[in-house]
């Protein structure tokens, strides 16, 4: 087996140990919340998503003004990879935030500003999809995705600092505090639950880009041997 | 629908997309190498044909 391809399937071996012991850890050992219930055991996917989220439009900002600045296409391939899995991760923490909300809060969704601005992010990548894909000439789709890629990652600043700004139905962080450090807010089984649930999709994250970073290189060879055999 | 109907939901939801998503972007990436493996040995052949 190549070595590429080994170190892969070493990570989603990795990933899916993690994913289980998370689970375990989420929704068996982990006590239910002295006020939201069982419901909170939601949060154990929903943080982790929404972080994966950010990790992954922080790459796609990266990549895009790398490939700015250097016009390589391997910077152009790992922004496209990143914008793809953060789209997912993205869609994924508004539908756990939504079926979380409707016990918690009596409804599925609200036009909070973290909320909202959430659905913005995931517009403007949606969008960045749509605009790689639609574009024929490559140049001129990695240019234009690299700006709307740097665009769009402003926008998780604005939705970290909202809870802040404006008085929202989003409670602000209430584990990574100035005032506190995070074991004295929480449970320590709870804490352990959502380091291992942050591992897991850590692990789980990269697995993916990698798989999809391939994708876009084998993609590319096809492109360039089309060319040069006028398939 | 109770507590647990609702946390149910969350993870069946999740982990159903990642693992579609998961085989999506396997049977992307078998198409691509079936590809290129098939421009490869057309490129073999008319290099074989031209020398």
């Amino acid at each position: 087996m190549e070595p590429g391809k080994q170190r892969k399937g070493y990570l989603g071996g990795l990933a899916l140990i993690a994913i289980l012991t998370g689970l375990y850890w989420g929704l068996v050992q982990a006590p239910p919340d002295a006020y939201q219930g069982e419901v909170q055991r939601i949060m154990y996917l929903h943080i982790p998503s929404i972080l994966t989220a950010y990790l992954s439009f922080f790459l796609v900002f990266v990549g895009s003004c790398l490939y700015l600045w250097k016009r390589e296409k391997r910077d152009d391939n790992l922004a496209y990879a990143a914008a793809e899995i953060g789209v997912l991760f993205t869609a994924l923490t508004i539908a756990e935030g939504s079926i979380w909300g409707k016990p918690t809060w009596g409804v599925w969704w609200t036009w909070d500003a973290r909320l909202t601005l959430t659905a913005v992010l995931l517009l403007i990548f949606v969008g960045y999809l749509m605009l790689r894909s639609l574009l024929e000439e490559e140049n001129r789709a990695a240019t234009s995705g690299a700006v709307l890629g740097i665009i769009g990652f402003l926008d998780i600043p604005l939705i970290h600092m909202s809870v802040y700004w404006w008085r929202t139905l989003h409670q602000p962080p209430s584990i990574l505090r100035p005032d506190k450090a995070p074991w004295e807010n929480i449970h320590p089984a709870m804490l352990i639950a959502l380091t291992i649930n942050f591992v897991a999709f850590m692990l789980l994250y990269f697995y993916l880009l990698s798989l999809r970073f391939r994708l876009g290189e084998l993609h590319d060879e096809i492109k360039t041997r089309r060319m040069s055999g006028g398939r | 629908m109770g507590p647990w109907g609702f946390v149910f939901l969350a993870y069946g939801i999740v982990w159903t997309v990642i693992l579609l998503y998961l085989l999506n972007l396997k049977r992307r990436i078998r198409r691509a190498e079936v590809e290129l493996v098939r421009l490869r040995s057309a490129e073999d052949l008319e290099r074989d044909a031209k020398a």
